[in-house]
C-alpha cells in the first residue's frame, strides 16, 4: 500500500484473487520467473510501475504458501540438505498449478 | 506419500479458472492489441499479469500453435510496414551513389551515419519489444520448447528481422539488400577513419553488436553469426586491399623509419578499432592481415632500403627505429630471418673492414719509423710500441667497440632476443676468425695491458679492458693457438718483471678458466708457481750465501728464476745454451748458487739461460778530472762484455767473442746496443757504423753522458720482443699443428676405446665435437690421423667397404 510508485523499493505487493495483500521482499518475489518479468523495469509494464501485482489465478491461501516458499527458497537455495517445507496435502495440487503458472 | 499417511485429503483445485470456456479469438484480440501497444512503446498502460494470464489460458487450452502462428504473422506485418519503411526512407540516393565528389562525400557520410543509426536504433528497439512479448509469452515458449518443437518466439522474431529487414532490397529497382548497404557504409566509415578522420565509433560498435546478435539460421550456432559470416570477411578483404596498397605506397614514398612507425601505428589502430568499434574476435584476424600484407610482404625490402634501412639505423644508433623494426619482424617470423641476415652481413662487413685495416697496419711495419729518424727536431720516436702491437691493440679495441655497440643494440632494440643473440655471436665468430691472426692479436692486446706500462689507465680501466678481452676469447675458434701465444707472452712478462702484479695475472687466469675451462690454464698456472718458488729460493740462497761468505764481502747480488723446463715456452737453440765465460766475480756467485741448489735438490740439472738475464752495474766515467758514476741496467751479455773493459783498453769483436764465448748473433746485438745505439754508447766503436764486423775495435768511451744517473740499456732487437716475425709465426703454427695432431689422436683413441666400433661418419662427428672446444679441427687432418692409427694397429677397418667403419683393437 505504502510503497507504490517507488520503482526500486525493496518491497512489492502481491494481491491474490480474493483480495489478500502480501508485502514481499522484491528479491524473494523474483524467485518466480513470472513475477520477475512482471516487475522488470526495462519492460515497464504497469506492474513494474506500481509495484503491485494482482495475481488473478491464485487464492489467498495458496499465495500465502507461495510467499512462504519464496522466502524459504531465497534462504536456502545455496545450502544443501535442508529440511522439506511443510506442505498441507489438501493444497498440493493447487500449489502445483501455481508453481506452473509462476514459473518457480 | 507423507500427506496421505497423515490422512489429509487432496482437494481438487478449483475449477473456476479452467471452467469458463475461453473464446480463442477474443483472447487473441486482447493480446493482439496489447502487442501493438508494446511495439508502439506504450507498455506501461498494460498489465503484465493480465496478458500473461491470457496467453497462459490459450496455451492451457491447447491453442499454443494458434497463438504462435498469430504472433508470427503479427510480427511480419509490423516489420514489413512500420520498421522497414523507417529504414528504407533513409537509404537515400546519395548514400547509394558510389561516386565521390567533394560535396557528395560529406553528404554521403552524414547520410550513412543517419542510416546506420536508424537501423541500429530500430534493431535495438525491436529486440527490446520482442523481448517483452517473449516475456508475456513465456509460458508458451516453455511448453513448446520443452516439447522440442519450436525455437523460442524471440529467436523467431530476430530471424524475421533478418529476413524481412536486413535481407530486404533497399528499393524495388536495386538488388542491393539493406545488409549490403549497411556493410558498405561501415566499410566506408572505417576507410575514412584510416585516412585520419573522426567517425562515430559507438555507432559502429552498436551496429556490429547487432550483427553479432543475429544468426544465419534459427539454430543460432556460434559460427553463423551474421557478423562472422557476412561482415567480417568483407572487412578483412577490404583491409587486405587497403594495406596492400599502403605497403606499396610507403615503399615508394617513405623511408624505412616511416614505414616501421607507420606499420606499428596501424597495428595499434587496428587492435584499438577492434576493441572500440568492431568486435574483439576480429582482432587476431585483422592483425594477421596487416602482418601479411603490410609487413611480411615488404619487410625484407625495408630492411635493405638504401640510405634508411637497417644499415643507416645501426650506423646512426637509431635505437627506437631498430626496436620498431625488430618488433615488426618478430611478429611475422619468430626466427627473425630477414633481420638476422641483414645484421649478420653488416657485422661481417664492418668486421672485414677492421680486419683489413689491422692487417694493413701490421704489414706497414717499419715504414713510419724511417722518416721520423731523419727529423732530428722531433724528439724520440713514440715509444717502441711496435706497429704490430699497435695493430693488435687497435684491432681488439675496434672489435670490442663493435661488440659493445651491438650488445647495446641487442639489449635496447632487440629486447634481449635469444635468436638475435645467437646470430650476433655467430657473426662475430665469423669475422673474428676471418682474421687469421686473431689469436695472436688478442693475446698481444692482453699482454699490452697486463704489462706495467699500461700507465695512462687506472686499475679499474685496465680491469675492464681485460674483462672485455676475455669475452673475445670465446669467439676464437683456434683456442689452442691463443693458448700458446698467451703462454709465451705471459712467460716473458713474468721473467722481465713487466707484469703489473701477480694478482692481476692470477685473476686473469681465473677469468680465462671460467670461459675456456681448466685444461686451458694449467700451463700458465705452472708459470706463476715457478716464479713464486724462485722468489723463495732467492731468499734462501741469500741467507745461505750470507752465512757461507760472511767474511768475503761479495760485490755481486744474485736474483734468479728457476724454471721447470717443460712448462716454459722459451725456445732454446743449442747455441744459446752454450756455456759462456762469466767475469770472475760473477762466475763465483754462479758456482756458489749451483752448489746450493744442487745440494738442495739432488739429481736436477741446472741450465743457465744467459740471454734472458739482466744485470745492474755501476760504471764510472772520468772526464776532465770529473768522475760521473752511473747505475746501468744491462742484459747479461752486455754485462759480460762491459766487465772486460775493466781490464782491457781496446778489444776487437773477435777478441771479445773469444773471451766471453757469446754466440755470434747475440754478440752482434749486444755490441750494437752498447756501442751503436745513440743513447747508450758506453763504448766507442772503430770504425763508426751501424753494422758490426768481426774486425771492429771497441774501446772505452770517455765522452759518454746520459741525462739520468740510472738508466737501462736495451738489447737492440729485444725492444719488440713480443711480436713474431713471419718465420716465428710459421713455427708457432707448426707447433700448434703438431699439438693438434696429438689431440686428435688422443680424441679418436678415447672415443674408439669407449665405443669399440663406429662408422666413419659417427667417428668424425664425435671427434669434431670433442675437439671444437679447443680448435676447429680439419677433416683432412682427422682422416690422416685415423690412417696412422690404423697403421699403428690401434684401429682396424670394418668388413664392409661400402659402409666404412672402424673397430678398436685392444
Amino acid at each position: 500500500m505504502a510503497d507504490t510508485n517507488k520503482e526500486l523499493s525493496p518491497f512489492v505487493t502481491l494481491v491474490s484473487a480474493d483480495g489478500f495483500e502480501f508485502h514481499v521482499r522484491r528479491s524473494a518475489a523474483c524467485v518466480s520467473g513470472t513475477i520477475r518479468r512482471m516487475l522488470d523495469v526495462q519492460n515497464n509494464f504497469s506492474e513494474a510501475q506500481s509495484g503491485v501485482c494482482h495475481l488473478e489465478n491464485l487464492s489467498g491461501i495458496v499465495l500465502e504458501k507461495v510467499v512462504e516458499y519464496f522466502y524459504y527458497n531465497e534462504k536456502h537455495h545455496q545450502s544443501s540438505s535442508v529440511a522439506d517445507m511443510d506442505i498441507p496435502a489438501d493444497l498440493c495440487l493447487e500449489l502445483l498449478m501455481a508453481a506452473d503458472y509462476l514459473d518457480t | 506419500m507423507s500427506g496421505r499417511a497423515r490422512g489429509g485429503k487432496i482437494r481438487a483445485p478449483r475449477r473456476a479458472l479452467t471452467k469458463d470456456d475461453v473464446d480463442c479469438e477474443s483472447v487473441w484480440e486482447v493480446l493482439h492489441r496489447a502487442f501493438r501497444e508494446i511495439h508502439a512503446r506504450n507498455a506501461s498502460q498494460l498489465s503484465f499479469e493480465e496478458l500473461f494470464r491470457n496467453a497462459y489460458k490459450l496455451v492451457l487450452k491447447k491453442k499454443g500453435e494458434f497463438l504462435f502462428e498469430n504472433v508470427k504473422s503479427l510480427e511480419i506485418s509490423i516489420l514489413d510496414t512500420d520498421v522497414k519503411s523507417r529504414i528504407v526512407d533513409l537509404a537515400t540516393p546519395s548514400l547509394l551513389l558510389s561516386g565521390s565528389s567533394e560535396t557528395s562525400s560529406v553528404e554521403k557520410r552524414t547520410a550513412g551515419e543517419r542510416f546506420i543509426s536508424a537501423l541500429t536504433k530500430s534493431y535495438q528497439d525491436y529486440s527490446i519489444e520482442v523481448g517483452m512479448i517473449t516475456d508475456v509469452l513465456m509460458y508458451m515458449d516453455r511448453i513448446s520448447t520443452a516439447e522440442g518443437r519450436k525455437p523460442s518466439i524471440f529467436t523467431i522474431a530476430l530471424g524475421l528481422f533478418r529476413e524481412r529487414i536486413l535481407r530486404a532490397a533497399v528499393s524495388e529497382e536495386l538488388s542491393m539488400s539493406i545488409l549490403d548497404l549497411l556493410e558498405m557504409t561501415l566499410l566506408d566509415m572505417i576507410a575514412l577513419e584510416r585516412s585520419g578522420e573522426m567517425i562515430d565509433r559507438p555507432l559502429i560498435k552498436a551496429s556490429c553488436r547487432m550483427l553479432e546478435n543475429l544468426y544465419e539460421t534459427i539454430t543460432e550456432e556460434e559460427s553463423t553469426k551474421l557478423y562472422l559470416t557476412s561482415f567480417e570477411p568483407k572487412y578483412l578483404d577490404a583491409s587486405r586491399d587497403y594495406y596492400r596498397n599502403e605497403g606499396q605506397l610507403l615503399l615508394q614514398e617513405a623511408d624505412a623509419t616511416t614505414f616501421c612507425s607507420q606499420a606499428s601505428r596501424r597495428l595499434k589502430e587496428e587492435s584499438e578499432r577492434c576493441q572500440q568499434s568492431l568486435s574483439r574476435v576480429t582482432e587476431p584476424k585483422i592483425i594477421a592481415v596487416i602482418e601479411k600484407e603490410l609487413i611480411a610482404a615488404h619487410i625484407a625490402e625495408v630492411i635493405n632500403l638504401p640510405g634508411t634501412g637497417i644499415r643507416a639505423m645501426i650506423t646512426n644508433d637509431k635505437i627506437d627505429d631498430l626496436r620498431n623494426l625488430y618488433d615488426l619482424v618478430h611478429r611475422i617470423d619468430q626466427r627473425l630471418k630477414p633481420l638476422k641476415d641483414a645484421v649478420h652481413n653488416l657485422v661481417l662487413e664492418v668486421g672485414e673492414e677492421i680486419n683489413k685495416s689491422a692487417l694493413q697496419t701490421a704489414s706497414e711495419k717499419q715504414q713510419p719509423k724511417a722518416p721520423e729518424k731523419k727529423e732530428p727536431g722531433k724528439g724520440p720516436p713514440p715509444k717502441p710500441l711496435n706497429q704490430q702491437t699497435v695493430a693488435a691493440v687497435n684491432w681488439v679495441e675496434e672489435v670490442l667497440k663493435l661488440k659493445a655497440k651491438y650488445d647495446k643494440l641487442w639489449e635496447r632494440a632487440f629486447r634481449c632476443d635469444g635468436v638475435m643473440e645467437k646470430s650476433l655471436e655467430i657473426s662475430f665468430q665469423d669475422f673474428i676468425n676471418g682474421n687469421s691472426r686473431a689469436p695472436e692479436f688478442v693475446s698481444l692486446f692482453l699482454d699490452q695491458y697486463l704489462k706495467s706500462n699500461g700507465k695512462d689507465k687506472t686499475e679499474a680501466e685496465v680491469d675492464a679492458l681485460l674483462d672485455s678481452g676475455v669475452t673475445l676469447l670465446q669467439y676464437l675458434a683456434d683456442k689452442d693457438i691463443l693458448e700458446s701465444y698467451y703462454h709465451k707472452h705471459m712467460a716473458k712478462r713474468l721473467l722481465m718483471n713487466k707484469t703489473i702484479s701477480r694478482d692481476v695475472e692470477r685473476s686473469m687466469l681465473s677469468k680465462m678458466k671460467v670461459k675456456l675451462g681448466n685444461q686451458f690454464t694449467v700451463k700458465m698456472e705452472g708459470l706463476l708457481k715457478d716464479v713464486e718458488l724462485s722468489e723463495n729460493l732467492t731468499k734462501q740462497y741469500k741467507d745461505y750465501a750470507a752465512k757461507l761468505e760472511a767474511k768475503k764481502s761479495s760485490k755481486v747480488d744474485l736474483e734468479m728464476h728457476v724454471l721447470t723446463m717443460t712448462v716454459w715456452p722459451i725456445f732454446t737453440s743449442e747455441s744459446e745454451l752454450r756455456s759462456c765465460v762469466y767475469p770472475a766475480e760473477v762466475a763465483q756467485v754462479k758456482e756458489s748458487f749451483e752448489k746450493f741448489y744442487l745440494g738442495k735438490h739432488t739429481g736436477r740439472k741446472l741450465t743457465w739461460m744467459h740471454h734472458m738475464g739482466e744485470a745492474t752495474m755501476r760504471a764510472t766515467f772520468k772526464k776532465d778530472g770529473q768522475a760521473v758514476t752511473y747505475e746501468v741496467a744491462v742484459p747479461t751479455f752486455c754485462m759480460m762484455v762491459l766487465m772486460l773493459f775493466n781490464d782491457h783498453e781496446k778489444l776487437t769483436f773477435d777478441e771479445i767473442q773469444q773471451l766471453t764465448n757469446i754466440p755470434t748473433e747475440q754478440l752482434i746485438r749486444t755490441m750494437q746496443s752498447v756501442a751503436v745505439a745513440p743513447k747508450t754508447r758506453l763504448l766507442k766503436k772503430e770504425p763508426m757504423s751501424r753494422d758490426v764486423n768481426p774486425t771492429d775495435e771497441f774501446s772505452h768511451n770517455p765522452d759518454f753522458k746520459h741525462q739520468f744517473r740510472k738508466f737501462k740499456v736495451a738489447l737492440v732487437s729485444e725492444q719488440s720482443n713480443k711480436v713474431e716475425n713471419a718465420e716465428e709465426r710459421k713455427e708457432t703454427q707448426k707447433k700448434a699443428d703438431d699439438q693438434r695432431g696429438l689431440l686428435v689422436d688422443a680424441a679418436v683413441v678415447r672415443i674408439m676405446k669407449a665405443r669399440k666400433s663406429l662408422t666413419h661418419q659417427q667417428l668424425m662427428t664425435e671427434t669434431i665435437q670433442i675437439l671444437s672446444s679447443r680448435f676447429q679441427p680439419e677433416v683432412a687432418m682427422i682422416k690422416k690421423k685415423i690412417e696412422t692409427l690404423i697403421d699403428r694397429e690401434y684401429l682396424e677397418r670394418g668388413p664392409d667397404p661400402a659402409n666404412p667403419s672402424y673397430n678398436y683393437l685392444a
